[in-house]
């Protein structure tokens, strides 16, 4: 019981990590983003050619990682997607998918189709009451939650968080306040692409970091926002949790390759009884 | 020399002429009425002036070509428009509202002397600051638009039906509180189909027809016009 309460606690926050990322892009600027997964990828292999070719160290090369692919998603934003927002959204999500594939070649061509092995930042693991817990895992929840409430401050606390909040609301009526809206789609979109890309940098140690590892967060994170509500903060971290600890209580009590269907049901589930999803009105915090 | 100066603006939507060879002058501290029936062009002309429309045409603000500055430059520059719907943030509280109108403002001290002047105006908001902005009533959600609009510290205020659907005392409160921004020193461009209260506290007027200026002159003269008289005024 207790192993399902810490080890739900864990994949949740990361799930969390995704989705929150996710859920932003598309309430500020209504991308639905197939290349969510690929920043996570991006992030975990920015680490492993970081620390194992240049021999940066970790903790530096994870802040490294992050700033990288935040900058690939603003430049994502910029030079691809922002010439086809006057076409109809399906070409924007057309674009995202490519990048998300063009990613994933890109790094087969360069790393090849084998795991790669990033070192863990804490080499201990913890005793909870029995449960084992290593440091990795320890750390990636913690690193998660301060990141998700570091969101949270910025977005109620700063002006460009209000304005950002503003553009999700209602964009026409932020333009007439002088809030660029364009600048503000690229900020969250490098914003998400950072969040993403910490998850992949904080699980890369304990997960196999192959080219396609960001297939299965993407399809998570749409599960999530399906289950949430899509634009809704709030609601990717309830659904975060929802999908984390049902996907736990599976892997305890069935197996792993059960644990993986939970996020397909979930999705078909809530898309038949409530369409919308749980937060369906888009309450942003 | 106008604060503001149109010559020869002109608006497409697509194809749909919307606007053609408009003239239109706002003087420093002026207030200017725009009357006319419901598609005249009205909201067109304000989308215009505040660049949230691509217009042909020659555009002066306060001397300075404003033709092809984007939008926000031109809110920097001292118009600030509140639009027609209001257009708050629905879910963002009522101060949250009024500091995005100072969003590209950096002088901390006055913008919150701002916030007391926009509280002196409408005194409900002070009250109501931390409540969404969602869970105000009409009348009330008018007051956070304008407030909003001039917490970008405006030169020109341009004002969207500011009186639609809103019951006749909050009315009158918001018609007096126009007059108020005026004598301030502001000047405001007040689009506005209760012609009555308009040309009560309107300078100037024009009156609007099919995308063309039809009538200009003082708020006496117009309201001497017998033709206006009969289209907007009932009598
Ligand atoms: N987005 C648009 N696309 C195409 N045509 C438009 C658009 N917006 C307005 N129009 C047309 O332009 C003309 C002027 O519209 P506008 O909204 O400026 O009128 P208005 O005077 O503000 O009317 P109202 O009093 O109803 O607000 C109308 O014929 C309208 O149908
Ligand atoms: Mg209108």
């Amino acid at each position: 019981m207790l192993d399902i309460i810490i080890y739900g606690a864990v994949i949740s926050a990361v799930y969390a990590l995704l989705a929150v990322g996710f859920t932003l892009i598309f309430g500020v600027a209504r991308i639905l983003n197939l290349a969510h997964g690929a920043f996570y990828a991006l992030g975990a292999y920015c680490v492993y050619t970081l620390t194992a070719n240049l021999h940066v160290p970790l903790v530096i090369a994870a802040v490294i990682a992050v700033l990288l692919v935040a900058l690939f998603g603003i430049a994502m934003e910029r030079v691809l997607v922002r010439p086809l927002r006057r076409l109809p959204p399906l070409a924007v999500l057309m674009m995202t998918l490519a990048v998300g594939l063009m990613v994933e070649q890109i790094l087969l061509l360069i790393f090849g189709s084998e795991a790669r092995n990033v070192p863990s930042l804490v080499e201990s693991s913890f005793n909870f009451g029995g449960v084992l817990l290593s440091g990795q895992r320890l750390l990636a929840f913690f690193c998660s939650v301060a990141i998700l409430g570091g969101l949270w401050l910025f977005m109620q606390h700063t002006r460009l968080g209000a304005a950002i909040l503003a553009v999700s609301q209602d964009p026409e009526g932020a333009r007439y306040m002088g809030i660029p809206s364009d600048r503000i789609f690229s900020i969250v979109m490098g914003l998400s692409a950072a969040i993403a890309a910490a998850a992949g940098v904080l699980v890369a140690p304990f997960q196999s970091v192959i080219p396609g590892m960001g297939l299965l967060p993407l399809v998570k994170a749409f599960a999530i926002v399906i289950v949430g509500g899509l634009g809704s903060i709030p609601g990717s971290i309830v659904g975060a949790l929802l999908l984390g600890y049902t996907e736990t209580i599976v892997a305890f009590k069935a197996s792993i390759e059960w644990s993986q269907i939970v996020s397909v049901a979930a999705v078909l589930i809530v898309l038949i009884i409530r369409p919308a999803g749980f937060f369906g009105k888009r309450a942003a915090f | 020399m106008g604060l503001l100066e149109l010559s020869r603006l002109t608006v497409h939507y697509g194809k749909a002429l919307a606007l053609e060879n408009l003239d239109l002058e706002v003087r420093e501290g002026e207030l200017v009425a725009v009357l006319g029936s419901n598609g005249a062009g009205k909201t067109t002309l304000l989308k215009a002036i505040s660049r949230a429309l691509p217009s042909r045409g020659a555009m002066r603000f306060d001397g300075v070509d404003i033709g092809d500055v984007p939008m926000h430059q031109v809110v920097a520059r001292g118009i600030c428009h509140c639009p027609e719907g209001r257009r708050l943030f629905p879910e963002l509280t009522v101060l949250k509202n009024l500091q995005l109108g100072a969003y590209l403002r950096d002088d901390r001290a006055e913008i919150a002397a701002d916030l007391e002047r926009v509280y002196a105006l409408f005194g409900v908001l002070r009250e109501r600051a931390r409540q969404q902005a969602s869970t105000l009533s009409g009348g009330e959600q008018q007051m956070v638009a304008i407030g909003r609009a001039l917490m970008g510290r405006p030169r020109l205020l341009l004002l969207d039906e500011p009186s639609v659907g809103i019951a006749h005392r909050l009315k009158m409160q918001i018609f007096d509180s126009i007059r108020a921004i005026q004598q301030s020193g502001t000047a405001v461009l007040l689009v506005e189909q209760d012609a009555r209260s308009a040309l009560g506290i309107a300078d100037r007027v024009y009156v609007m027809e099919h995308g063309h200026i039809v009538r200009a002159g003082t708020s006496a003269e117009i309201a001497a016009d017998d033709s206006v008289r009969q289209a907007y005024l009932g009598v």
